[in-house]
């Protein structure tokens, strides 16, 4: 009679009127459905925008992001619970399938070993492992109390409810298992011990009662909890899933809306009305769990831009029953005031640590080019920036350089001159106008020419590539100058594009092929890292400099490239940079981008500094950069901290030049 | 209320050092690469009008210029700051006429747009930095003229303006009956605004009016007649060092008075 071929327990044992169940089942899937159908109903009011094309890519970020939920692993912690729970609740999920399959089908699947390992042992361990993830989650907001979290009443229900399910789940099982003398009961280790506590205490009429009672509660709960789910935080299981699956497949450098200055009716975006119907979804898909937050530049200098609050205010407004679309919403609350959106760097990182996918950057810029389009509301030294790129085509108020005085005593041949070039080295603004770039791009040139690089700059032809002002919201602008540089790089067939400027990279590589400008763009991290790969160029000179490596925001985050500078401080010191504690895709912003550069932060509440800071900490002798303006903000940040110590930030380019130039001359002595 | 302002292209004085270059033969500025940009002084009058006719609710503002035919950017962009006129009279035959020509031009335009209550000019140009068109124009129009003006507000008794003007040693404020010039200075409140991009878009489709200076029976031989420009170059900067020989320092003292004296007399 043991055999275990035969092992299985019967479905609804000591359970009378079970019709009830399947009574209550029909509006408990009501009313989850009716409320994810108010909540599809609130993302229709949005703006069209393509999100279900290319299906088998999407269907890839589901698997990375919403199964293996890959991002909620960054952080350990949450990420284990997270874990236990989410898993604890597909397994128990299935075993309910199976039941289902074997019960009212009357398809016997739920016998034998298979019962015995999947449908007893495993779902017992699972069901206990997401008890433990819940307990550290309550553990989590009781006690560790992180900063980043959302403190509600609602997240305490959630946790409570979820432990309550679990619990009485598995003390139903046990009085099951108690009052039947389970033969198979072993084989679920948690009912197994919960029967025999229960046995010496309780008579066999009292296991019957406790367990149809608590049979009754435990399926009030899991109901009314599948009821209440759209209308509360859980909602993220569906939500956040479609949120995954509708995201973006472009790098993140290519996230700005283009805008259609002929038929929109308003430039930017200040209302619900305004945004597109993922935007919104994306409100309704925030778990609420402030990784951005925990991660945005901004915010961990103490200033209040809070990415976090930027998508639960605009979510708590679109939800609220009275919700205007229409109504303007900056303003309305502290994260939603110009203040905060004039804070942002753009650099993504919130972007990068969503779990869900939620894209919460542009919404700043798309509110950007509602303050300085429609209302031309913005700080001034901002506007001091932009009409100096209208009036001079570029964004460097004061400097005293034009675009060619970076050249003197080299022999480099403008587009017209050298008209067959292969290569447009395109220099940027922060490579010529700013002296302190002048001699990274030096170095740039010279190690194309030494590569036998064919290569000519546009010269006094070349205007910014816009995107400080696409950044800072002035898209009409930026559309100008990319059009007028699209015109010059057509009339020199210009094919392949290499800049020392990640800004430039990625607008001329991102965001230009929307204007109809296809080219072939590298940074020079990778052009040079090639270089060296194809023998062209060789460095490999053992130094003693220690270096460490900053992530440039356009680089990294926005178009994932990690390697190749680090490859370049390889080749050029002989020996790995070393690390900073946030790098790569968890980089720190140096503080630069979006337009911030024109922006003179309060002296407590800079970004580069606390970047400074952790530059400094490595013990490094050279910060090695890939950036422009990450060169100038950091330089500041370190001049303001080092002390006596002798540190100094030098471009990737640089730091290859100084060692092809002393392996040359090393050659030669 | 109608306010005439008046606005002057000019080069980009922000132009870096080694970019500027002279005409010697011409006695001009060469443009080079650098850019036109709008006097920054004009600006700050613009700002100031366009303040005006915020606090008062209305009024009228005409956008006047002299220049030549590229000049037009410089009233689009004030069409784009919402100037409700704009007026160019194209003079392309002397970039650089002389100030009594500029404020006759002026003079004879501002006649013709008739009524005007107020005439802003911006109180020197960034090129030049004459500062007398603002002058000459009240002379040619006859009417008073308040110079370094911040503002204006309704005078107490109508058709008068109570205008706050900057001197050396402080403020004045003057009442004065209209017509009048005024040529405004920078402070911290006229600080130019940058336009909503609607009305950047918006800028290109209103229209502009185009006069010729025989429309406005101005003589063009004459742009020269008050003053001219004799020569133009850019100064040669230069270091020199020499040491004082001298083998006590009484020695070496007479020898510096010496040569301190020779140069003095040589200046
Ligand atoms: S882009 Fe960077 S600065 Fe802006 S909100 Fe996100 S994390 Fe903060
Ligand atoms: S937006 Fe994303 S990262 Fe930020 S709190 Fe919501 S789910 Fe978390």
């Amino acid at each position: 009679m043991n055999d275990p071929q035969n092992a299985t327990r019967e479905v609804l044992w000591n359970i009378h009127h079970a019709w009830i169940m399947y009574a209550l089942l029909v509006p408990t899937m009501a009313v989850c459905a009716w409320g994810f159908y108010r909540r599809i109903q609130l993302w229709r009011k949005g703006r069209a925008e393509v999100r279900f094309d290319r299906p088998a890519e999407r269907v890839k970020l589901v698997l990375k992001y919403a199964v293996l939920q890959l991002r909620t692993w960054r952080r350990s912690y949450p990420g284990v619970f997270h874990a236990m729970i989410f898993w604890g609740f597909v397994t128990l999920f299935i075993a309910t399938v199976v039941v289902l399959i074997d019960y009212d089908f009357g398809i016997p699947i739920m016998r034998g070993r298979f019962y015995l390992y999947f449908q007893s042992l495993f779902v017992d361990i699972l069901g206990a492992a997401a008890i433990v993830g819940t307990l550290m989650a309550a553990f989590r907001r009781i006690v560790l109390r992180p900063k980043y979290l959302v403190y509600n009443t609602e997240s305490k229900i959630i946790l409570l409810a979820i432990l309550a399910m679990l619990v009485t789940g598995f003390l139903i099982e046990g009085w099951r298992i108690a009052a039947t003398d389970d033969p198979w009961g072993a084989w679920s280790p948690v009912g197994k011990v919960v029967a025999n506590v229960s046995k010496p205490l309780m008579s066999h009429e009292a296991l019957l009662i406790s367990h149809r009672v608590g049979w009754w509660t435990h399926l009030a709960l899991v109901f009314a909890f599948i009821a209440w789910a759209p209308f509360s935080k859980m909602a993220h299981v569906l939500n956040s899933s479609l949120n995954v699956y509708t995201g973006r497949l472009e790098p993140v450098g290519a996230s700005l809306k283009k805008l259609d200055f002929e038929k929109d009716e308003k430039l930017g975006v200040s209302a619900l009305a305004d945004f597109t119907w993922k935007d919104l979804l994306d409100f309704d898909a925030c778990t609420e769990c402030g990784r951005c937050t925990a991660v945005c530049p901004a915010n961990r200098v103490g200033k209040i831009l809070s990415p976090r609050d930027i998508i639960l205010d605009l979510q708590h407004r679109m939800r609220a029953p009275d919700a205007d679309f229409a109504a303007s919403y900056i303003g309305s609350t502290e994260a939603l005031s110009p203040e905060a959106m004039w804070e942002c760097t753009t650099c993504a990182a919130c972007m990068q640590a969503c779990p869900v996918l939620i894209e919460q950057m542009p919404k700043i810029v798309d509110t950007r080019r509602f303050l300085v389009m429609e209302d031309a509301e913005f700080p001034e030294t901002m506007q001091q920036a932009l009409n100096s790129l209208e009036t001079r085509g570029h964004p460097m108020r004061g400097t005293s350089f034009n675009r060619v005085d970076w050249t003197q005593g080299l022999k480099i041949s403008t587009m017209a001159e050298a008209k067959d070039a292969e290569v447009l080295l395109w220099v940027g603004c922060g490579g010529a106008l700013v002296e302190r770039n002048q001699n990274v791009v030096r170095s740039l040139a010279q190690l194309l020419e030494k590569a036998g690089v064919s290569f000519a700059i546009l010269g006094r032809e070349e205007k910014c590539t816009g995107d400080p002002a696409r950044r800072i919201g002035n898209e009409f602008l930026f559309e100008t100058l990319a059009q007028d540089n699209i015109a010059t790089l057509d009339r020199y067939g210009v094919k392949k594009i290499v800049t020392s400027c990640p800004h430039c990279f990625n607008t001329l590589g991102n965001e230009y092929p929307q204007w109809g400008g296809k080219y072939e763009v590298y940074h020079h991290s990778e052009f040079l890292a090639k270089l060296v790969a194809d023998g062209k160029l060789s460095g490999d000179m053992p130094s003693s400099q220690k270096v460490t490596f900053h992530d440039p925001c356009y680089l990294g985050r926005h178009n994932g490239i990690y390697d190749a500078p680090r490859q370049l401080v390889q080749i050029a010191t002989g020996a790995a940079p070393i690390e900073m504690e946030q790098n790569r895709s968890n980089g720190f912003c140096c503080g630069g981008g979006g337009g911030m550069s024109f922006i003179d932060e309060p002296p407590n509440q800079r970004v580069n500094q606390e970047r400074a800071r952790q530059a400094l900490e490595t013990d490094a002798d050279v910060v090695a950069v890939g950036c422009p303006f990450c060169m100038t903000m950091l330089e500041d940040g370190i001049n303001a901290r080092k002390g006596d110590r002798d540190v100094k930030v030098m471009d990737i380019a640089e730091l290859l030049w100084q060692s092809v130039e002393e392996k040359t001359s090393g050659a030669t002595s | 209320m109608k306010i005439a302002v008046c606005l002057k292209q000019i080069l980009d004085p922000e132009v870096p050092a080694r970019d500027f270059k002279v005409d010697a033969a011409k006695r001009e500025a060469e443009q080079g690469g650098a850019n036109l940009v709008t006097n920054i002084f004009c600006e700050n009058a613009l700002e100031t009008a366009l303040q005006i006719r915020d606090a008062a609710g209305s009024g009228e503002i005409v956008a006047l210029s002299v220049g030549p035919a590229g000049a037009e950017d410089v009233l689009r962009k004030a069409l784009a700051l919402r100037a409700d006129q704009a007026v160019l009279v194209v003079n392309d035959a002397d970039t650089n006429p002389d100030p009594l020509f500029v404020a006759k031009t002026l003079a004879a335009a501002i006649k013709k747009i008739g009524g005007v209550d107020v005439v802003m000019v911006g109180r020197e140009a960034g090129d030049w930095g004459a500062g007398q068109t603002g002058g000459l124009l009240a002379e040619e129009l006859a009417i008073p003229c308040i110079s370094f003006a911040e503002g204006f507000e309704p005078g107490a008794t109508p058709g008068t303006i109570k205008v706050k003007r900057q001197t050396d040693a402080g403020f004045e404020v003057i009442e004065a009956p209209t017509p009048l010039v005024l040529t405004i200075t920078n402070h911290d409140k006229n600080v130019p605004r940058i336009p909503k991009t609607r009305d950047v878009m918006q800028s290109y489709r209103k229209p502009l009016e185009k006069w010729t200076l025989s429309d406005l029976g101005v003589d063009g031989s004459t742009s020269h007649a008050y003053s001219q420009v004799a020569e133009l170059f850019i100064p040669k900067k230069e270091t020199k060092c020499e040491f004082i020989e001298g083998d006590t320092v009484e020695a070496k003292i007479d020898a510096l008075a010496k040569r301190i004296g020779d140069i003095l007399r040589a200046m």
